[in-house]
């Protein structure tokens, strides 16, 4: 039995190890470190000075925009992502032949690597380029030097390629809620002559409340944390700049400010946090939010 | 909810998808066609209908610059990465889902802790304990950290609690040791579950840009993405040889995603690939 | 424990058998196939003139090759001499990471050019090895389509306007923009603004350094018709894309480096090239000048010995090799300026006026943060709803809150 404890106790302990060296660690390294001026240039080490990195960061302009940006970017691609996938989900969850292609095809740019897909939309969004033609044949506003050159349109055209990216994945979540809905319930709204339209706002909504919250809590904590896309499409020019794009410019592009930069990750952290609570507290209550 | 539709509701219908499938692989295939075009030739969207095709680009990435090299860095850091996940996981999930005390409790709570957490508040420090570890610029910067995972865990976890534990006991009256059962009797039952975050891990490294960005600085350390990402930066390198790098990043991908499609599919509804 | 004792043996017996010889780390950027045998050879030279010296070569790149330097200092693994670009100096010297070569080179200065771009406090920190600048390339064939002689050049600021003016108005029709205008790049977008600010006579700070001026009124008058250009004739894209467009015949004017001249031979192109100095309100106006620089660590234990290297690296002959595969324009040895591979090429030419026609930034070790105040000024102004004198006004401001810290 003995044997059985302690072999137990050895098979976890990779986990153990894990976490406590690569997330509980430094998780406490990093809000330390964001309570001291701590750069990689400086020959003195790490020196306590209390709040003043927080201070500073909220009279800093790059952080306040970088933060404005962020929330641009997440109240922005939120909505939009989950009413596209939850249209999408609608779309193919009849039957109908050759459907699994296409939610496959729908969910394809998930799969892709973040770096590519940044890749090629840094091309589609050229002056010239794909998207310009596009919507110039819809008779919309080009940007004459593209748009990821322009600081009115660049930051919501990245917005615009992570919903296309993201659309696939919250549509696949949205499916397998639709499908723990029982028929029963569709079958007794026929009975009752309800529309479809009914059946839709009074039984798969309210139904798809807990997928719903699932994915507005995941989109949103990683939605917060944009960093790739900026980095490979506008290096955080044109107004693009996020907390995450921040916190690697101060952090460790050419500056080092290591105390700075962790304190600029904790503000993230709280509002995350903050945020993922809110949503559970306003979905969680009974009363329809559509 | 099958229901009858008239014949211009479904034709209606097909219309719609297959718009939206235009938009959803359009970049995709544009990537391809430019990636297939001579270098010397000026991009216009009217280069999609060109016909012309060289695999030039292809050559010239691994002749002139280090491909080969970042695919190997990508594939060896994926594959390591992804053999550590099937092995470390299924062992922790097992213990998991077998036993129940305030250290298996504990467990759990931690690993749903960093399931929540945002990896964003980990860069900094990170990069520090590789940097003082001596590990920074090193395969190992890019293995250890990612080498367990809790999504694998959770997944492991779920389903060994979906098998009764009958086998196990039997080989334990049988005298055969804990490690013995966890690699002859849990691995082979727990293949559905080691195939789903197996392909799940493999994807996620495979793509993985943020900490092999910032825990290397040799080009001879660079993974695809980061490659490809620095490329860009580059003052020499045009739109042909950068989708071509693009189009060897996703291929792997592609071919893994028509194979193992249920299996990424249903990892990703449990709350997979964290990009 | 005799584990430990053999160890301990070991690592005697072989410092002795290393302490007659010295190995040199030396890290640099120069990977391109061009220059690269170069640099090999050159090595090879030097160890078999000193062959109690092994030099060993770690190549950098220019995405992450500043960082991997700040880590090996701060490590303590860094190299004993290291190539640094003219604006990172100031950093390395202020946290005492380079060491101070003034006794050492102090009397050598002759012979070379860029010294004040290594001078910080008073001290020299690197010996300049290959400088560059920027000057005006002109497409002949647009200039004379737009009705000018055919060796006609801009020597004014207003002659200069006229001409981009004039092939706009010539060429837009056919998809040819009179100027070719950088889009915000980080480090790139303000070494084209620069010239047009130092040309207005405007300056970053007053001669002693005590205040930032950044937004004095000829500063505002270049911004001001920078952004002119830019929003009236401007081809706006990367610096890669606006050469590109520059030699498709797509651009007429551009400011640009010697690596054009690299490109349009490497690559066989076919233009109509012109080139002059960076005109002013007068002839010539100030251009951007920087420079790749050797020094040495201050921890590094064979200082001589690196002296001895950095020395024969950046010797005229050596110099000349060097630039001859890069077909870098701008050595820093005045004895290879003379050879006549340079002075029969009218473009290297052009390069070699130009340097003593340039400015560089100020030495600071703020100067990452200052350089970013500056980009996002001309950004505000470029492509924000920022008016050129607010911009400037706003990064003065910041400049002069970095510099009290």
């Amino acid at each position: 039995m003995t044997s059985r404890r302690l072999s137990r106790f050895l098979f976890a302990s990779p986990w153990v190890l894990s976490f406590v060296i690569f997330w509980a660690f430094p998780l406490l390294y990093s809000l330390w470190m964001g309570f001291t001026d701590y750069r990689l240039l400086s020959r003195s080490g790490p020196e306590w000075v209390g709040f003043d990195n927080y201070v500073a960061l909220f009279s800093d302009s790059d952080f306040l925009n970088s933060l404005k940006n962020t929330f641009i970017f997440v109240i922005g691609t939120i909505p939009v992502t989950t009413v596209i996938a939850l249209a999408l989900a609608l779309l193919v969850n009849r039957e109908f032949k050759g459907r699994g292609i296409f939610r496959s095809a729908y969910f394809l740019p998930w799969v892709t690597s973040m770096v590519v897909v940044a890749l090629i939309f840094t091309n589609l969004f050229q002056r010239g380029g794909y998207i310009a033609l596009l919507a110039q044949m819809v008779g919309l506003d080009v940007p004459t030097h593209g748009f990821l050159y322009d600081s009115s349109t660049a930051l919501y055209s990245i917005m615009a390629m992570d919903v296309w990216m993201a659309v696939g994945y919250y549509m696949l979540i949205f499916l397998a809620g639709l499908k723990a809905i029982p028929d029963e319930l569709y079958e007794a709204a026929e009975i009752s002559g309800a529309s479809s339209l009914r059946q839709f706002f009074t039984i798969t909504l309210p139904l798809l409340r807990p997928v719903a919250l699932f994915i507005l809590v995941i989109n949103s904590i990683k939605s917060f944390q944009v960093f790739v896309e900026i980095f490979v499409m506008t290096k955080g020019k044109f107004d693009t700049s996020t907390v995450v794009y921040f916190i690697y410019e101060t952090g460790l592009q050419t500056q080092f400010k290591f105390g700075y930069a962790s304190a600029a990750a904790y503000v993230l952290f709280v509002i995350i946090g903050l945020f993922s609570l809110l949503q559970f507290t306003v979905i969680r209550r009974r009363q329809p939010l559509w | 909810m099958v229901r009858s539709r008239s014949i211009v509701g479904s034709i209606v219908h097909y219309v719609v998808l297959v718009a939206i499938l235009a938009v959803m692989v359009g970049p995709l295939v544009w990537m391809a066609r430019v990636a297939l075009l001579d270098k010397t030739a000026t991009l216009s969207p009217d280069s999609l209908l060109s016909t012309a095709v060289t695999l030039q680009n292809f050559i010239d990435l691994f002749t002139q610059s280090g491909m080969a090299r970042y695919m190997f860095n990508s594939l060896f850091v994926a594959v390591a990465v992804t053999v550590g996940n099937i092995i470390f996981c299924v062992m922790v999930g097992w213990v998991l889902a077998r036993h129940r005390s305030w250290f298996t409790r504990l467990l759990f709570v931690s690993v749903v802790i960093v399931l929540m957490i945002p990896v964003h508040i980990v860069i900094i420090p990170l990069y520090l304990i590789c940097l003082k570890g001596g590990i920074y610029d090193t395969y190992w910067a890019l293995i250890l950290p990612f080498l367990i995972n809790p999504i694998g865990i959770f997944l492991a976890r779920q389903y060994i609690e979906t098998i009764p534990p009958s086998m196990e006991e039997a080989a334990r009256v049988d005298g055969a040791s804990e490690a013995r059962i966890l690699f002859t009797i849990v691995m082979p039952m727990a293949k559905p579950a080691i195939a789903v975050l197996g392909v799940l891990a493999f994807i996620t490294n495979w793509n993985s840009f943020l900490f092999p960005f910032i825990l290397t600085s040799s080009e001879s350390m660079r993974t695809l993405p980061v490659a490809l990402a620095m490329l860009q930066g580059h003052q020499a390198i045009d739109w042909q040889h950068l989708m071509a790098g693009s189009t060897l990043a996703v291929l792997p991908v592609l071919a893994l995603f028509f194979i193992m499609q249920r299996q990424i599919v249903s990892g990703v509804t449990a709350g997979g690939i964290k990009q | 424990m005799k584990r430990v004792l053999i160890l301990a043996i070991v690592v005697l017996l072989a410092g002795a058998t290393v302490s007659a010889e010295t190995t040199l780390e030396w890290w640099q950027f120069w990977t391109d196939p061009a220059v690269k045998p170069v640099i090999d050879s050159i090595v090879t030279e030097f160890e078999s003139a000193h062959p109690d010296i092994n030099v060993n070569v770690t190549d950098l790149t220019w995405s992450n090759g500043h960082e991997k330097i700040v880590i090996g200092f701060a490590s303590g693994r860094g190299p004993d001499v290291v190539e640094l670009g003219s604006d990172w100096i100031a950093q390395f010297a202020a946290s005492g990471q380079i060491a101070d070569l003034t006794d050492d080179l102090g009397a050598d200065t002759a012979g070379f050019q860029g010294w004040d771009m290594a001078t910080y406090e008073g001290a020299i920190y690197a010996r300049p090895w290959i400088l560059g600048t920027r000057v005006v390339f002109l497409n002949r064939d647009h200039l004379t389509l737009a009705g000018f002689d055919t060796t006609w050049l801009p020597v004014s600021f207003a002659q200069f306007y006229d001409a981009i003016h004039r092939i706009d108005s010539a060429g837009r029709s056919q998809g040819i923009y009179g100027w070719g205008s950088n889009t915000a790049e980080k480090h790139r977008l303000y070494k084209k603004f620069l010239p047009f600010f130092w040309s207005y006579g405007a300056q970053i700070f007053t001669d002693d350094r005590e205040y930032c001026v950044l937004s004095s009124l000829m500063a505002v008058e270049a911004l001001k018709q920078y952004k002119k250009l830019h929003d009236l004739y401007g081809y706006v894209d990367s610096q890669r894309g606006i050469e590109d467009a520059f030699l498709n015949g797509n651009v007429g004017v551009i400011l640009s480096g010697d690596w054009l001249l690299k490109r349009i031979e490497l690559e066989d192109r076919d233009i109509n090239l012109a080139s002059t100095l960076f005109p002013g309100p007068q002839y010539p106006g100030r251009s951007f000048k920087g420079g790749e620089f050797l020094a040495i660590s201050e921890m590094s234990d064979h200082r001589e010995e690196a002296l001895t290297f950095i020395e024969f690296v950046t010797s005229p002959e050596n110099q000349l090799r060097f630039c001859k595969a890069n077909r870098s324009a701008n050595p820093s040895s005045l004895t290879a300026q003379q050879d006549a591979y340079f002075q029969d090429n009218i473009h290297l030419q052009t390069f070699i006026k130009q340097i003593q026609f340039a400015k560089h930034p100020p030495v600071d070790p703020d100067w990452v943060y200052i350089e970013d105040e500056i980009e996002q000024a001309v950004e505000d102004a470029l492509f924000g709803d920022g008016l050129p004198a607010t911009a400037l006004l706003k990064a003065q401001q910041q400049i002069s809150e970095i510099m009290e810290q």
